[in-house]
């Protein structure tokens, strides 16, 4: 991979011009969308530490989002804290659930693994459903936030903007960190990383506990917004299925691809669902998944970046030519 | 007390039989071609939909449809395997985790194709027997169940006949058991590969139609048939079809017994919960050899 030390300052540049936006008073449309594109895209960045870099591919990352929207509900519901504050909370709780199921669950490998995660989802939404604790089937009504249309909008954007600037300089820093390298190294052969000394268990475990912190504070912030919580859909496999979407069209061997990902996946959903209904959006995502999977394994990003460094390229060449 | 029992133990095995047969096509795809196919339950699903067109277009009984049925999904899983699985085996590195991937994206766009034609809303398969049961000792047998359970049980009787007692299905299990030692001894593995498709794909529309005489489904069905096939599977062990068959009993018999002694929206946690212990006591399944 090679280094572009000025990717980085172009990222950051314009999510920060982005945080000005507000002040240009545009359509609470706008507002809306861009709230959800980054709300989506942090997940993605988180989800790629573990999905991307480690390898282990979760379907159950939305888990992670609904324990830190219920947490920090509930705290609203009982104690009155805002989930704007106790979003660091949520975050934690959902941490603590990802020790809780990734201890004796990160050591299955491939699709075992991956079958689990999606069966946490399933088994989430069955005991939230029926703990009176959570409102159970009735969901969970909070407080409305008190603010005019307008400035919600605005805290919200802002809110989530800022997650996903945390999101992308964690990501960014796991990839250029000794953590990162290791990730990769599991990826690409587990038993021979554990061979030359790299704790495999005990990074496979940070990068789920990093990337689900993430997750439950999004699912804080969006509960928040949403002032109705259910597990229809806060428990719902299709936001953790957009997440690896999104990475994977992007790129998940570098920390930025999610964030493309999340973009181009967003403005297409956004048009195909306006334009041509849900179902054929659906559809054409599915294929998508398809041709991505076969054809681009890399993401989109690859394209941009060179393949090889040229000098390995060349080496490569001179090795391969008889 | 008794009664209930043998009642509950009755209907665990019928069920369990119809789980089995959808689950023996998904384990031998698994087992001889390193391919999680996502999209199996999506097919079951197709069929049953297929099977329902028939009956209210033609008045055609579901079992009946079959006879159309199973040739066409036979073809699909050729065309399967020839468009995208020798595609995705000659570019990807890690076929197991990519063809999750990939067919994952098969089965949501085969989901909501049948969205589109035949609306998300769950729909029922009625036929003449539907309602009617064999009484028997005190307990009573649904028609549909019991032929569920039939097909499901020549479904399989007829799978062991062609992978035990045929030369292409014992070809079939030589690519299971050692790939490059079946190619050394001649054994055309493309030829393998998709006539094991092709089988696969056929025995999810028995399934598929074994499973909507006893249960009502939706397009989105599919995820749900899934969970209980990926736990037999992994019970019974990859590529396994006398231990897919055993495990599809089990689970059966767990999740009907569980009802009576939990309430029923906590019998799908046993069965997940299940599933979730068998994997870390002993991943390679219960019965495997």
């Amino acid at each position: 991979m090679v280094n572009r030390p000025r990717d980085w300052v172009y990222v950051f540049g314009i999510l920060l011009a982005l945080g000005l936006l507000p002040l240009a008073q545009p359509s609470e449309y706008v507002l809306s969308f861009l709230y959800f594109l980054f709300s989506y895209a942090a997940m993605a960045v988180a989800w790629n530490v573990l999905g991307g870099f480690g390898g282990y591919l979760s379907f159950g990352h939305v888990t992670f989002f609904g324990t830190g929207a219920y947490v920090t509900g509930l705290m609203l519901v009982h104690w009155g804290w805002s989930p704007l504050i106790t979003a660091p909370l949520g975050g934690l709780a959902a941490a603590l659930l990802a020790l809780v199921i990734g201890y004796p669950t990160l050591r299955l490998r491939g699709p075992y693994f991956t079958v689990v995660t999606v069966v946490t989802v399933l088994i989430a939404k069955i005991v939230v459903l029926n703990v009176p604790l959570t409102g159970a089937a009735m969901g969970l009504w909070m407080p409305f936030p008190p603010w005019d249309p307008f400035t919600s909008r605005v805290i919200f954007y802002e809110a989530v903007l800022v997650l996903l600037l945390a999101a992308l300089l964690m990501a960014r820093w796991v990839q250029h960190a000794k953590f990162g390298f290791g990730l990769r190294v599991i990826r690409e052969d587990e038993d021979a990383a554990a061979a030359i000394g790299v704790p495999a268990f005990r990074l496979k475990l940070g990068a789920l506990l990093l990337s689900a912190f993430v997750c439950g504070m999004v699912g804080a912030v969006h509960g928040y917004d949403r002032s109705y919580l259910h597990p229809d859909f806060m428990f719902d496999l299709h936001p953790s299925i957009m997440m690896v979407l999104m990475a994977l069209f992007g790129g998940r061997d570098h920390w930025l691809g999610p964030l493309v990902g999340a973009v181009a996946v967003m403005i297409t959903d956004e048009l195909l669902t306006v334009y041509v209904g849900t179902e054929a959006a659906r559809m054409l995502f599915g294929l998508l998944l398809i041709i991505v999977v076969l054809f681009l394994p890399e993401g989109v990003i690859s394209l941009r970046l060179p393949k090889k460094p040229p000098r390995a390229a060349a080496a490569g060449e001179g090795v391969s030519s008889p | 007390m008794l009664v209930e029992v043998v009642q509950a133990v009755v209907t665990g095995l019928l069920i369990g039989l119809t789980f089995a047969v959808l689950a023996v096509g998904f384990s031998l795809i698994w087992g001889t071609t390193g391919v999680v196919n996502i999209a199996h339950s999506a097919f079951a699903v197709l069929a049953a939909f297929l099977s329902l067109v028939a009956s209210r277009q033609w008045g055609l009984d579901p079992i009946a449809a079959l006879v159309g049925l199973v040739p066409l999904f036979f073809i699909l899983g050729v065309v399967l395997h020839e468009v995208l699985i020798k595609v995705a085996a000659r570019r990807t590195k890690e076929l197991g985790l990519a063809s999750m991937i990939f067919t994952f994206g098969l089965a949501s766009f085969m989901e909501n194709g049948m969205a589109y034609v035949w609306g998300p809303g769950p729909r029922v398969l009625n036929t003449a027997y539907t309602g009617a049961a064999v009484h028997l000792l005190g307990i009573s047998i649904p028609l549909t169940h019991a032929y569920g359970a039939l097909l499901g049980l020549a479904t399989i009787g007829l799978l062991y006949g062609f992978l035990y007692h045929t030369f292409p299905g014992k070809a079939v299990r030589a690519v299971w058991q050692q790939r490059d030692g079946a190619a050394l001894c001649g054994i055309p593995l493309h030829r393998v590969t998709a006539l094991t498709y092709g089988v696969s794909i056929a025995s999810a529309s028995v399934a598929g139609v074994a499973m909507a005489l006893i249960y009502s489904f939706t397009p989105a069905t599919y995820m749900v048939w899934l969970v209980n096939v990926f736990l037999i599977v992994i019970v019974g062990g990859v590529g396994s079809l006398l231990g897919a068959a055993a495990a599809g009993l089990i689970v059966g018999l767990v999740s009907s017994l569980s009802v009576l002694v939990m309430p029923f929206v906590w019998t799908n946690l046993a069965l997940f919960g299940l599933l979730i212990l068998v994997l870390l006591v002993r991943p390679s399944g219960l019965l495997k050899r």
